[in-house]
């Protein structure tokens, strides 16, 4: 066969990205490893502390508040649903390994929304900033987990951080997307009438562009708090603990049983968190319309 | 209060070309098609008294509002000057910092504009203490003076309500609310009132009217809408593609305007509410005005129109007495004789008298009530003119009056007011001639 209508045709010229990848991942941990640890002390002195304060919680004085805030903001129904799912999860036997992954989630999103937010309304004030980050957002929506899991690793070693540390790469583009969306969203006029009674950039920022990109901003957090949690499972993969611990060991030993209990204490704990964050955003939105 | 000198604003990276341009002589179209820049605003120069209610007016794309955003920067002007303050203390708007610029915002102009402007997450008060936040008032003060606001445009009690609950009348109300909150001295209006609905529009005019009477302020307000610009400018500043073609009263806008562009707008506007009694009404000098007897002091006056009556007329100028059908009629105040309910009949036995400022309204109801001429007096008493169908008739439809002003007439009809007399582009005229 005609070699040009075959893969053949690749063959004078192969490039080696694979060894590239390899050699750059390699020369980062050898030469940078010190950095990329002090970098997950942050993180990690959150985590802890969450983690700590959620398990120190009796838990019937957890469900107590958490089912209070739902009602509250989202209404009686997410309240009683809350009690009902949170105490479903508790007599499955899963109540410390929720809290511990609702700290990673709690402590991934405060890190995605300490970097998100500032990173989105950058771009939203600069269209070169905005066109720079974008193929970065893909990369980081688009570049399937366990492809920077090894890496991860590499730089940060195994345990529940380093699983926090790849949920925040997974979890952030949705949120600065969102930020730079909203802050863009804002009416020309209403800014304009802010500038017109002197207020500074600052003051236009806080006064008038965040809160009113507010209910969008929200959605995003909704967005990263849903993309957290869907990766409880892989970050048990390289050592984190929770949630996926169970389903992971599940997998391995082929105990559907323990695999699915761990499925639904996810699920159960998803839809009470975006339930109640999508209506924290909603209240923002109910007040423009 | 404000001094406007030359403001010129072009669109564009590079204006300084077009600038070259300008002054060339070449227009608007001209300097597009060379250098691609946008002439906004060309050589806009006008002066403002405190307490002046000033009107801009023009199409859209005419460049008023660019002209309204010059003069507190919000677009930042190629050449020129504004000066904005009460005089001693002016500030130069232009060369201002950003930190003067601020403070010149907050505390010397305020502003209302098409779309409201309004912070939806936020009151009703607490959009109009938006101003006052800025300046740093503590927040019990600028609730107090919030309440005290709203109170003032007809919204008492809804402060603690959300904008997104009001009709748009009432959002506007609350613009103008946090215009006023402010006390700064100058009120610039981007087309307030045209996002409404014609009644709404009419309440709102009203208020305004009423709002000024009461407040003062110096108010630069823009509107396409010429009715609108009658009935609440002292003085009219009329924009096309970027040039004022023509500044004046409102009767002097309708009754002479400058350009053939000005006339066509004055074409269908409704002068009964501008044009006044001085500018109809005929002088004893007149053609149409012929004396019929003396007797004594008195002089009788009659008008070709309806020679059987006699106007008595002392020699201080002053009107003693009325003769129709060989009768006397009595001499009375056009208000007085409108508070009674209109005769099937028009009286031949009373005579009305109104100051010279009565808008050709009143000398319509004038006529339903009473037959006789209309004699138009000024603040002392003394004969201005006498008015009849003819004159009415003649200042509805021509809408001219028949230059009976003397100098002491028209100096009390309006204070005298610096450049009156507008800078006319050449181009602007001879493309409409």
């Amino acid at each position: 066969m005609n070699a040009f209508l075959t893969t053949a045709i690749f063959d004078p010229i192969r490039i080696p990205l694979d060894r590239w990848i390899a050699d750059f991942v390699n020369w980062l941990s050898f030469n940078y490893r010190p950095t990329f640890q002090a970098m997950k002390r942050p993180i990690e002195v959150i985590l802890q502390g969450v983690d700590g304060l959620l398990q120190a919680t009796p838990p019937i004085v957890f469900i107590a508040l958490l089912a209070l805030l739902a009602w509250r903001v989202a209404g009686p129904k997410v309240g009683l649903f809350t009690v009902v799912a949170m105490t479903l999860v508790g007599m499955m036997g899963l109540w410390t390994q929720t809290m511990t992954t609702l700290s990673m989630v709690l402590a991934a999103v405060l890190v995605c929304v300490v970097i998100g937010v500032p990173v989105g309304i950058l771009a939203a004030r600069s269209d070169r900033f905005a066109a720079g980050l974008r193929p970065v957002l893909d990369v980081m929506q688009t570049t399937p987990a366990f492809v920077y899991l090894v890496p991860v690793v590499m730089l940060f070693s195994i345990g529940t951080v380093a699983g926090v540390i790849a949920t925040i790469i997974f979890a952030l583009p949705p949120l600065v997307r969102l930020t730079n969306l909203g802050i863009r969203g804002v009416p020309d006029d209403v800014v304009e009438a802010a500038e017109a009674f002197g207020s500074s950039e600052r003051e236009i920022l806080f006064k008038v562009r965040m809160p009113l990109a507010m209910p969008t901003i929200m959605a995003g957090v909704n967005q990263t708090i849903m993309l957290a949690l869907s990766m409880v499972v892989i970050a048990a993969m390289i050592g984190a603990a929770g949630l996926g611990v169970p389903v992971v060991e599940g997998l391995n030993a082929l105990r559907i049983g323990v695999a699915g209990i761990g499925g639904v204490a996810i699920v159960l704990l998803a839809i009470v968190l975006d339930r109640i964050t999508q209506a924290i955003g909603e209240g923002g939105r109910r007040g423009r319309s | 209060m404000i001094h406007v000198d030359d403001l010129t604003k072009i669109f564009g990276p590079n204006p300084d070309a077009a600038l070259c341009m300008l002054d060339d002589g070449h227009g608007k179209d001209a300097i597009r098609e060379a250098t691609g820049h946008v002439l906004g605003v060309n050589g806009a120069s006008f002066e403002l008294e405190r307490g002046e209610f000033f009107v801009i007016m023009g199409l859209s794309g005419s460049g008023k509002s660019t002209l309204l955003r010059c003069l507190n920067r919000l677009v930042p002007f190629t050449r020129g000057r504004v000066l904005v303050g009460p005089a001693g203390e002016q500030v130069d708007v232009g060369t201002a910092s950003a930190r003067e610029l601020r403070e010149i915002r907050t505390r010397r102009m305020s502003m209302v504009f098409q779309r409201f402007g309004l912070l939806p997450h936020r009151s009703v008060r607490d959009n109009v203490a938006y101003g006052l936040e800025i300046q740093g008032v503590a927040r019990s003060e600028r609730e107090a003076r919030s309440e005290e606001v709203l109170e003032m445009v007809g919204l008492g009690g809804w402060g603690p309500s959300r904008t997104s609950e009001l009709s748009g009348g009432m959002q506007q109300r609350v613009g103008l609310a946090r215009a006023i909150a402010t006390d700064a001295e100058v009120l610039l209006m981007d087309e307030p009132f045209s996002a409404l609905d014609p009644l709404i529009k009419m309440q709102m005019q009203d208020e305004m009217i009423r709002l000024q009477r009461q407040l003062g302020r110096t108010i630069v307000f823009i509107t396409h809408d010429l009715d609108e610009a009658l009935r609440l400018g002292d003085r009219i500043a009329i924009m096309d593609d970027g040039t004022i073609v023509q500044i004046g009263s409102p009767e002097r806008i309708i009754t002479e305007p400058g350009t053939a562009y000005v006339a066509d707008f004055v074409e269908h506007a409704d002068p009964t509410h501008v044009i006044t009694a001085r500018t109809v009404a005929v002088d004893l000098d007149h053609e149409r005005v012929g004396v019929a007897r003396r007797v004594g002091d008195v002089t009788f006056h009659s008008h070709v129109a309806q020679s059987d009556v006699e106007i008595g007329v002392d020699r201080d100028g002053r009107v003693v007495e009325v003769v129709a059908d060989g009768a006397r009629a009595r001499i009375e105040a056009l208000d007085r004789v409108l508070e009674e309910d209109a005769p099937a009949f028009r009286y031949r036995d009373r005579a009305v008298w109104v100051r010279g400022d009565a808008t050709l309204r009143r000398l319509l109801d004038a006529r339903t009530y009473v037959n006789l001429p209309v004699i138009v007096q000024d603040e002392d008493g003394r004969l201005i003119g006498l008015v009849t169908e003819r004159e009415l008739i003649h200042g509805i439809v021509e809408k001219r009056g028949h230059g009976v002003r003397s100098p002491a007439a028209s100096a009390s009809a309006s204070a005298p007011r610096p450049l009156d007399v507008a800078s006319v582009e050449p181009h602007a005229i001879g493309r409409h001639a």
